[in-house]
């Protein structure tokens, strides 16, 4: 990884640059574009603050290269590009799947699979690195998928009718199997009501005197 | 069993194969049901009779009628409470080996060929709580060295956008760290249909087949590995059992309100749950977690059915525990409380709002079961469950309807000057006064009301290391007066708000609750204001009435107009952590978690309180999962991931496709929450351009490559964040 600043601008003419300028661009410009590519790899949890330059300056040379031919577009822009570029090309690489015509796939997995192989952790300084890595990485890399269930056996489960006809249940009372129980109780009840009945003599009520 | 799982997949009416088993000794059962109810029966019209005697002798009139009727209704149910803890203590004093831990050995049984999965549905819960609950479940397990034999499942049917994203984000994080990828599994729903039992069918219809049981858990609950271990050899030893529903202790309690119900519970329900095993048997209920369920039987009765009609009765069945075990026992599949096997755990709301809240759920399913108590088929005892479980809240507007009429009829005879003369019936033989006839039933009530805590606190007393977990019998024993006294105040309200609960539901409307308004030790004044006005100025006005119409009868009335009228601060005061920590120091309403943690408690509080302290434990604020799923890398890619597994199931795939994903449509979804930041476009519309592997890998890309200037304020402070 070529991470001197200098091969990139000594390709074009130093001597032109005017000052303030780098590729032809503002230094705050480039300042952005350093900012939105460091974000991008801190988002990759790579902590190590040399590693962490190196990669930026990485990017930011390929995206040198660009700005003077393409200055329609922002420095940050480009350089986000190249830095898309960059981490797509290096999975294709590990990952050994062909960048040409990758679908959105390949980042999604690589990005995972660095998760997984824990490169934040044990892998920082292969990130990016050209081959070959070691042995362990590229295993860890390659094994990487993440099984969110286990394989379907699918089958279906279909809801049984619910008959929920109260009244039919309740004219079949004699079948109901806590029936006699049930009958038991009640009887003890109506044996109850009657006694008060009989033992408070109903007869002399006064319907006159009910509140309503 | 392969041929038993083709049968659940066979379309309704077709015949299949019958996997039922009759259950053991019937007319044994029969009989301790039947000398069970028998005894509240008695103790009903015993008492009922001696309350007619006392309505008769002051002048029987159509209120009298009412009261009666609402008075023999409602003390069959306190019977029923009473009756489940004398035999309860009785069993527990002499023994009781017909329950299911002691039927037959079990210990001994090899569950190496067994798999069982254990399942969370979780909806939109405290993401950081779920997974530390799962993690504590899962170093429990591997203790027991038979980790292999079992999976974990999260099955999320969470709708907010910013949960579903974290869920992925801390599974993941959970899967490394304990290196149990291909072990704890992720699944969220694209539709939650059914609800948490749809929940529950959609992960059978996935993986139903791979597992010969299942354990349900809630999203706050936690078990012991032995404890699990010990579920699946019981199924092992009892063929003929389809659930096992354990007892989960209540535990991690903080503010006064949980540790009184906490309390509560760890102190009575040893006592009442082997009264309830006692006539339930392998006839018992299940309570949606906490409990093993074998998955044939499962999946070929408990597919719940859409009931007729509309809302609030018609509709998805919401409670669909207790008919689920109805149906197993339907087709002669045992259900059993284990309720000896300690380690089973979940926590309980921490305030009283929080506890209104979960009653207004639960309220409405169960009052719902009145649809399904007289459907054909069901055995008696699971109407009797049924009825229990509605009879739970619709006794609170028939004690507020008793009180109301009482107080007609107290308002009628001083408004029509007729004096109260007794006269003689029953009770020439006890020589009682009129008052005295009233305290004697009134006393009757309460001993019928506290027995079961007194029986309890009797229990506790001759068994000595449980006693010492509870902080010796002096400090339980005040511990559970002042629960009492609570309970006292607090049944008010919960006689309110199930009121209001019950006929709101009925009339088909609902309750609006919003979100809480919670300080950091509990709930602030003005929420409790804002929740209890009601209850302080009925009682204000209740109280005041009945002062007006007879002062010696407004005494017999303070218990219930206090609880009103000190709705507000008693809400407040209980909701404290503060006061909850200050009672333990004292050592009030110790419970045997408190005193000596299990292991599996222990990690999982340390734990929280790891992730409280660093910041890790709460949500991110508003639209920080979809910021995180588009510009985190890692983020990103898993969620990705997730949705292009579900491509490998054809219902997802035809689920993904009704939701709208790959439609045109989504990418200008996306490109609007580009340009204008994510609060451009509707939660709904948020799921949707979640739900699609494709934008969701565009917007990734789109979001770190384009300039500044075409990307809404929110992602360029987004991406500046990642830079610190």
């Amino acid at each position: 990884m070529d991470v001197s600043l200098e091969s990139a601008l000594n390709e074009r003419d130093a001597g032109a640059e005017q000052t303030g300028l780098i590729a032809g661009r503002p230094l705050e410009d480039w300042n952005a574009a350093y900012a939105k590519v460091e974000s991008y790899f801190h988002a990759l949890r790579v902590r190590n603050k040399v590693l962490l330059g190196r990669l930026v300056i990485h990017v930011l040379k390929r995206a040198m290269r660009r700005a003077p031919q393409e200055l329609h577009r922002s420095v940050a822009e480009l350089a986000a590009e190249e830095m898309d570029q960059v981490v797509t090309d290096w999975f294709a690489q590990v990952l050994q799947e062909s960048p040409a015509g990758a679908d959105r796939m390949l980042s999604t997995r690589g990005r995972l699979a660095l998760l997984l192989a824990d490169m934040p952790g044990k892998w920082q300084d292969q990130f990016l690195r050209p081959g070959p890595w070691p042995d362990e990485f590229v295993k860890a890399m390659r094994d990487a998928y993440l099984r969110a269930g286990p394989d379907f056996q699918l089958s279906k489960m279909a809801p049984r009718p619910l008959d929920l006809g109260p009244i039919a249940t309740l004219t079949q009372l004699s079948q109901w199997s806590y029936g006699k129980m049930v009958f038991i109780w009640i009887a003890f009840a109506l044996v109850l009501v009657a006694i008060f009945v009989l033992t408070h003599h109903p007869f002399d009520w006064d319907w006159r005197h009910f509140p309503f | 069993m392969s041929s038993i799982i083709a049968d659940a997949s066979k379309p309704a009416g077709e015949p299949t194969p019958t996997l039922a088993i009759h259950p053991d000794r019937p007319t044994r059962r029969a009989i301790r049901l039947f000398i069970f109810f028998s005894s509240a029966m008695l103790l009903t019209g015993l008492v009922s009779m001696f309350f007619a005697d006392l309505l008769w002798r002051s002048g029987w009139t159509n209120s009298s009628t009412i009261l009666l009727v609402l008075f023999v209704i409602l003390f069959l149910f306190i019977s029923v409470g009473s009756m489940n803890g004398i035999y309860g203590f009785i069993l527990r004093t002499f023994g009781d080996s017909d329950q299911i831990t002691r039927l037959g050995e079990y210990q001994s049984k090899s569950i190496e060929a067994i798999s069982t999965a254990i399942v969370f549905p979780i909806y939109n819960e405290e993401v950081a709580r779920v997974f530390e609950g799962l993690r504590a479940t899962y170093l429990s397990l591997e203790r027991t060295g038979q980790l292999e034999r079992f999976d974990f499942f999260i099955l999320s049917d969470s709708r907010d956008a910013d949960k579903w994203v974290e869920e992925e984000r801390r599974w993941c994080e959970l899967v490394r760290e304990l290196d149990a990828l291909g072990r704890i599994y992720y699944r969220r729903r694209i539709f939650n249909e059914g609800k948490k039992s749809g929940n529950v069918r959609d992960f059978l219809s996935a993986w139903g087949r791979r597992y010969r049981y299942f354990i349900v858990f809630d999203a706050d609950s936690v078990m012991r590995g032995e404890t699990v271990v010990d579920l699946v050899k019981l199924m092992e030893a009892h063929p003929h059992v389809g659930l096992v529903q354990t007892v989960p202790a209540l535990a991690n309690a903080e503010s006064l309100f949980g540790r009184i119900q906490q309390f509560a519970n760890r102190l009575y329900a040893p006592v009442f749950i082997a009264g309830l095993n006692y006539w339930a048997q392998g006839f018992g209920n299940y309570w949606g977690h906490n409990a093993i369920i074998r998955t044939d039987p499962f999946m070929q009765y408990c597919d719940l059915p859409s009931l007729p009609g509309r809302k609030p009765f018609g509709g998805q069945i919401l409670s669909h525990d207790f008919v689920e075990a109805a149906l197993l026992l339907k087709e002669n599949w045992q259900v059993w409380f284990a309720y000896e096997l300690e380690g089973s755990y979940e926590e309980c709301p921490q305030d009283i709002i929080e506890n209104a809240r979960r009653d207004h759920r639960w309220c409405q399913g169960n009052l719902q079961h009145g649809m399904v108590l007289f459907a054909r088929g069901l055995r008696g005892i699971s109407r009797i469950h049924l009825l229990l479980g509605i009879f739970g809240y619709l006794a609170s507007p028939l004690w507020l309807l008793f009180l109301i009429t009482f107080n007609w009829t107290l308002w009628y005879r001083q408004h029509t000057g007729l004096s109260v003369i007794t006269v003689r019936a029953f009770t020439p033989f006890l020589k009682l006064s009129g008052t005295e006839h009233a305290f004697l039933i009134f006393m009757i009530c309460m001993g019928a009301l506290f027995l079961p805590k007194v029986l309890a606190l009797l229990d506790l007393g001759r068994d000595g290391p449980r006693r010492r977990a509870f902080g010796g019998l002096r400090r339980a024993t005040l511990s559970a007066l002042a629960e009492t006294v609570f309970s006292a105040l607090h049944a008010p309200l919960q006689m309110l708000w199930h009121s209001k609960f019950v006929v709101t539901i009925l009339r088909g409307t609902g309750v609006s609750w919003g979100p809480q308004k919670r300080i950091a030790d509990g709930i602030a004044w003005s929420e409790a204001l804002r929740r209890h006005w009601g209850h302080t100025l009925v009682g204000f006005i209740w109280g005041t009435l009945v002062w007006r119409i007879d002062h010696p009868t407004f005494w017999w009335f303070v218990p219930v107009v206090a609880g009103m009228v000190l709705s507000v601060p008693l809400s407040v005061l209980t909701s404290r952590t503060s006061l909850g920590g200050r009672a333990r120091s004292l050592g009030w309403f110790l419970t045997p978690e408190e005193t000596s943690p299990p292991s599996e408690l222990d990690t999982l509080r340390v734990r929280m309180a790891l992730l409280e302290r660093t910041g890790a434990a709460a949500s991110g604020p508003r639209d920080a999962g979809i910021t995180e799923a588009v510009l985190d890398p890692y983020v990103n890619a898993i969620h990705i991931s997730l949705l292009r597994e579900k491509q490998l199931n054809p219902e997802y795939v035809q689920a993904l496709a009704g939701l709208g994903v790959g439609r045109p449509e989504v990418r200008e979804l996306a490109e609007r929450m580009l340009g204008k930041g994510p609060e451009a476009i509707s939660a709904q519309e948020k799921i949707l351009v979640l739900s699609d592997a494709d934008v969701m890998s565009w917007l990734h890309r789109q979001a770190w490559i384009r300039s500044s200037e075409t990307l809404a304020a929110w992602w360029q402070s987004a991406i500046r964040q990642y830079a610190r």
